[in-house]
């Protein structure tokens, strides 16, 4: 495709460049400065007539004696001549004349200018001695006639013939001039002969004007004659008409050339018109091809937008996937949570649960029973209550036990007081740990001041049910640490969460005595430090990697969210949590490290 | 005479001078200098005194043409190159630009022609225009003002050209008789007016007219009676025109000379057979016109004839 393109395209520019080399040619050819060339050499043909006309009217001029200068009959043929010259190097310039009828035609015309130039020489000589003559005429007469008047002695009559004899010869010679006959000329010749023959009877003075005019006589008989047959001589040599010959030869050149012009013209015509249809068809191309290039334009702006809007949708998809994940995410949040709270929950419900049912049972084995018996007793001796207090063996013992019952009810109430004061202090910590997960999303934490000590005590007595179930011995390595400002709920989740897995990784142990150290101290006067050791099962080296994160569990029914739970509760007070064990069987220490932030009116820690 | 009269009569005489008219007739007053290329004129001038146109050196266009001897030399005839006389008597160089035809038998119509004939005329110049051109062209002076005048240097045409063009500006002006002709009458004397009268009477006019007087025809010598007969000693020059043509009726004619300067170039004829001006004037009254003049007729032609000399380079020829 693209190959046969690109041949085409050069095929293409190859078919302009000759057409656009012919139309050279052709305008090159078809010049306008021939038609020029031509109107000039008729021009110049023309003016040449001109001057033959003007050549041939003095010529008569001269024939007629009105003008006695010749210069005007030698002007027009140097005119004539420089004329041809110019017309002639024009025609070789444009070498018109190499064929042989142009030749002759040329030739022709040069043949009769030499006649003619030849003939008007002659001519001039001639004329000018005949028209001198001519003119002397009377003048050559009047002198003889003088001579003859001077004779006195003359014979009058003689004399008479004479002057009628020269008289005639005169008229004759005259009318020659006019009408040049042979019969005239006869005339003349017999005047002459006459003249001659009275010369001899006239005395010898007259004998010079009488020859000088014969002689001019005799001229006028010889030269006459040739004047006439040279001007007509003139009058048919044929310079106009091989004048005309030159210029009909330019007019059927003129149209040969022009009708060459006129196939130029067509061919011009005819190529331009092709390289019209091809810039034409180029064009269209060219449109076809900007046509198409604004098609891909749009395509591809279509496509771009198309693109974006799918790259929109993609994003708007992916935020809405990621406002799912967050949804989920909160969702699996507040799942945590809820596993959270109620781990915490049921931690706490533990001790909620052994405190009722430690109260349940001292109710149900209340010494109260005791009580309703010796009301028994009273109410079957009401008659004889006194006698029966007094009397009786088992009246007398009556306000004895009674006053033990007392005493003993006495004691249950203040057990069951206690128990039911601890019981109150779980369901507040239950309380606040609902509360504490209800305001998870808005304050941090809500500082107070702690007694690190009493925090201790009470996650120990949150977990004592479990912790004396199982036997723990519980060792408290307590520093002097002052009161703090802290969260208590998330220490406390911490402590609680801590101090159970503890008890569960002692859970097991049979071997030794199973002791769980407490230990609260302050690392470098900034540091709060809180541990909790145990002698138990100890934590394996792979386990070690993944015991914070969410839904690590060792256990059957564990959760895996206690000690992720507590690791970012330390997270969020600014603190860590470490777990340390030498592994399996080694037991495991938890160290909670927070900064340590006195409460007022507390005397800073010195490190 | 009131002032108002001589103020009237004073205006008539200047509106008179003012138009003083040509004279019509058959003469016409010598053209005005045309004006040419003058670095050719003065090329013209440089080759026209240089005889390194003739073979031998010895010869250049004014060794027969003098300036200052009419344009011609006082010789009958003129020697060659090689010393030897020539055939013909040398017409005068001034004015020769308004002859109809050049040489006394008229066998070229240009100065141009004349100039390359003469060059290579076995008895005048002898030389070639190789030669001519070469000698020509290796002079650096030449070299450069052909070059300067002409777009292509030194070439046969060019020195021609240079020639003719300096011939051109070789006219006699202001004879007398072209003053006359201008219209000053005061300028010839009464019997040169009376010469002019019997000039055109006698009828040497029929030959001797135009802007030349004469130089505008060819003529036989000898229209009345045989002049060569008379004379003796005919030689090839004296068949004219004849030579040329090969016509019968072309024996014996010749160009008709002009008569400008006619009084500063003797001797006369193509023979140079006659020395002075009232000899020619008579064989031309015998042979041409067929008359027989008075004294006192050929004195006075003779004395118009001398009104006909004109100046170059402001003095008289």
């Amino acid at each position: 495709m693209n190959v046969s393109r690109r041949t085409s395209l050069v095929m293409l520019a190859g078919v302009a460049l000759v057409l656009a080399s012919t139309l050279l040619f052709l305008y090159l050819s078809s010049r306008s400065e021939q038609t020029a060339t031509y109107a000039e050499s008729r021009n110049l043909i023309r003016q040449i007539m001109q001057q033959n006309a003007q050549w041939e009217s003095e010529i008569l001029k001269a024939r007629v004696a009105i003008s006695h200068n010749y210069d005007p009959l030698v002007s027009p043929l140097i005119e004539m001549t420089k004329l041809w010259r110019t017309f002639d190097s024009l025609e070789s310039q444009n070498r018109l004349n190499q064929s042989s009828i142009w030749r002759d035609t040329l030739d022709a015309y040069l043949i009769a200018m030499k006649e003619k130039t030849r003939a008007v020489e002659l001519f001039k000589s001639r004329n000018a001695v005949l028209r001198n003559s001519l003119a002397f005429l009377p003048t050559a007469e009047d002198d003889i006639q003088a001579n003859l008047a001077r004779m006195a002695d003359a014979d009058k009559l003689q004399v008479q013939n004479i002057v009628t004899d020269i008289y005639d010869l005169l008229l004759s010679s005259m009318e020659f001039t006019q009408v040049t006959s042979t019969d005239r000329a006869a005339d003349i010749l017999v005047g002459l002969n006459k003249l001659q023959v009275d010369k001899e009877r006239l005395p010898p003075e007259l004998h010079e004007p009488i020859d000088i005019l014969s002689n001019h006589i005799a001229l006028i008989l010889r030269e006459q004659p040739k004047v006439n047959s040279l001007l007509d001589e003139i009058d048919v040599i044929p310079i106009a008409e091989r004048l005309d010959d030159i210029t009909n030869m330019l007019n059927r050149d003129q149209q040969q050339a022009e009708a060459i012009d006129r196939k130029y013209h067509l061919f011009l015509l005819l190529f331009s018109a092709l390289l019209v249809l091809i810039l034409i068809w180029l064009a269209i191309h060219l449109i076809r091809s900007f046509a198409e290039i604004n098609r891909m334009n749009q395509a591809l702006v279509a496509a771009n937008d198309e693109l974006e809007r799918r790259v929109e949708e993609r994003t708007r998809q992916l935020k809405d996937t990621q406002g799912k994940l967050l949804d989920t995410a909160r969702r699996a949040g507040m799942a945590e949570i809820a596993t959270n709270v109620l781990h915490n929950v049921g931690n706490v419900l533990n001790s909620v649960n052994i405190s009722a049912d430690l109260v349940s049972r001292k109710l149900r084995n209340s010494k109260a029973q005791g009580l309703g018996k010796a009301m028994q007793l009273i109410n079957q001796r009401q008659q004889d209550l006194g006698s029966f207090l007094t009397e009786d063996e088992k009246g007398k013992l009556l306000p004895g036990y009674l006053n033990q019952l007392v005493e003993a009810i006495d004691h249950e109430q203040q057990g069951m007081a206690e128990e039911l004061t601890q019981l109150s202090k779980s369901v507040d910590h239950i309380k606040d740990i609902v509360a504490t997960q209800q305001s998870y999303a808005g304050v941090n934490s809500l500082l107070e001041p702690l007694s690190i000590s009493e925090l201790l005590e009470d996650a120990l007595r949150m977990n004592l049910g479990a912790l004396t179930r199982h036997n723990v011995t519980v060792l408290k390595e307590y520093a002097d640490v002052p009161l703090i400002m802290g969260d208590k709920h998330r220490l406390l989740l911490i402590l609680i969460n801590l101090i159970s897995n503890a008890k569960y990784a002692l859970s097991n142990v049979s071997n030794h005595e199973r002791i769980l150290t407490l230990g609260a101290t302050i690392v470098d006067g900034q540091t709060l430090q809180i541990s909790v050791r145990d002698e138990g099962e100890g934590i394996s080296p792979q386990d070690m990697t993944r015991i914070f994160a969410h839904g690590f569990t060792t256990r059957k029914e564990g959760h895996g969210f206690g000690l992720h739970s507590c690791a970012l509760a330390a997270i969020e007070m600014n603190g860590h949590l470490n777990a340390y064990s030498d592994g399996p069987g080694k037991g495991a220490l938890f160290v909670l490290q927070i900064p340590l932030i006195a409460a007022e009116g507390e005397p800073c820690p010195s490190p | 005479m009131s002032p108002l009269a001589l103020f009237v009569s004073v205006g008539l005489l200047l509106t008179a001078g003012a138009e003083a008219a040509p004279l019509e007739g058959p003469f016409k007053p010598l053209p005005a200098v045309p004006m040419l290329n003058s670095k050719r004129v003065e090329l013209g001038r440089q080759l026209f005194n240089d005889p390194r146109l003739s073979v031998n050196n010895s010869l250049s266009c004014a060794s027969c043409h003098h300036l200052n001897l009419g344009g011609s030399d006082n010789k009958p005839l003129s020697s060659g190159f090689d010393g030897k006389p020539l055939q013909i008597n040398t017409p005068s160089v001034f004015n020769a630009s308004l002859n109809f035809r050049q040489f006394w038998d008229g066998r070229v119509a240009t100065l141009e022609e004349q100039i390359h004939s003469v060059v290579q005329s076995p008895t005048e110049m002898g030389s070639d225009w190789s030669t001519v051109v070469q000698r020509i062209a290796s002079d650096p002076a030449y070299r450069t003002a052909f070059a300067d005048a002409y777009p292509d240097a030194v070439t046969e045409a060019n020195i021609q050209n240079a020639l003719a063009d300096y011939e051109r500006t070789l006219l006699s002006t202001n004879s007398r008789f072209d003053q006359y002709l201008a219209g000053n009458t005061e300028i010839l004397t009464l019997e040169e007016k009376y010469g002019y009268q019997r000039f055109q009477e006698y009828g040497c006019i029929a030959c001797h007219q135009g802007v030349n007087i004469g130089g505008n025809m060819f003529q036989k010598f000898g229209v009345f009676g045989d002049y060569f007969k008379t004379r003796g000693n005919p030689t090839e020059a004296d068949q004219g025109r004849f030579n040329v043509t090969g016509e019968e009726e072309d024996r014996n004619v010749f160009k008709v000379p002009s008569l400008r300067n006619v009084a500063v170039t003797a001797p006369y004829f193509h023979d140079g057979s006659e020395q002075t001006l009232e000899g020619a004037v008579a064989v031309m009254f015998k042979y041409q016109l067929g008359r027989t003049p008075s004294k006192k007729d050929n004195e006075l032609l003779v004395k118009f004839l001398k009104t006909l000399t004109g100046e170059w380079e402001g003095k008289p020829l």
